[in-house]
């Protein structure tokens, strides 16, 4: 009955891994499509949320039930479990800050624009 | 090699990819926002990355470098937005 658990955890941590990986490589090619500096953060928070926290928790889950870790296998597994939450609270703080700094300073212009009532010079071409 | 390490290995070489696309992008960045945003994203990846190595290799002290990473970032991310926002650093 053990087993099985221990199955079922190790397949659905590899699985988090994998999608972390996936998010990872769309979230870096969206970093070139993208036009502009408030599209590209789309990317960003694609690219912290879904290739960073899950892989993070995939792998401390994983870390709880694998034996060949040794004994401070519990180690890794909490401390991940901490680095995600960290990850979580932090990255969209970050990214929220750098956009409204990058906004009033006024150095990328918003360029789909349909009204901006925060500094209307800003407002760039619509497309 | 158990099933554990050779998955991980196949996933492996999207996380590089993923990290010198990155890297191209926080190299040749129009704007400083997109610099930040490009080292940003490229850091906790690698956090995630450093994680899934220390599964790779059964290392367990690998997860000690995953936090301060993950700290640094969010402190490069207030100093710039306050550089930015107020043209002084510090305080």
């Amino acid at each position: 009955m053990v087993s099985i658990i221990t199955e079922i955890i190790i397949y659905l941590g590899l699985a988090l891994i994998g999608l972390g990986a996936l998010a990872d490589l769309i979230a870096s090619i969206g970093m070139h499509r993208f036009k502009n500096f408030y599209l590209r953060l789309h990317a960003t928070t694609v690219g912290t949320i879904w290739g960073a926290v899950f892989p993070i928790i995939g792998a401390s889950i994983i870390a709880f039930v694998y034996e060949p870790l040794g004994q401070y296998r519990f180690l890794m597994g909490g401390a991940g479990l901490v680095t995600a939450l960290i990850i979580m609270l932090l990255a969209p703080a970050g990214s929220h800050a750098i956009a409204r700094a990058v906004h009033r300073a006024g150095i990328a212009k918003v360029v789909p624009c349909v009204h901006d009532e925060l500094n209307p010079e800003m407002c760039g071409e619509k497309q | 090699m158990d099933l554990v390490q050779s998955v991980i290995l196949v996933f492996l070489p999207l996380y590089l990819v993923a990290i010198i696309l990155y890297l191209i992008r926080a190299i040749k960045g129009p704007t400083i926002g997109d610099q930040v945003l490009a080292i940003d994203s490229m850091t906790y990846d690698l956090a995630a990355l450093l994680i899934v190595l220390g599964l790779f290799f059964k290392e367990p002290i690998l997860i000690v470098t995953a936090i301060p990473l993950a700290l640094w970032i969010y402190s490069l991310d207030i100093y710039i937005a306050k550089y930015l926002d107020r043209g002084e650093m510090g305080g």
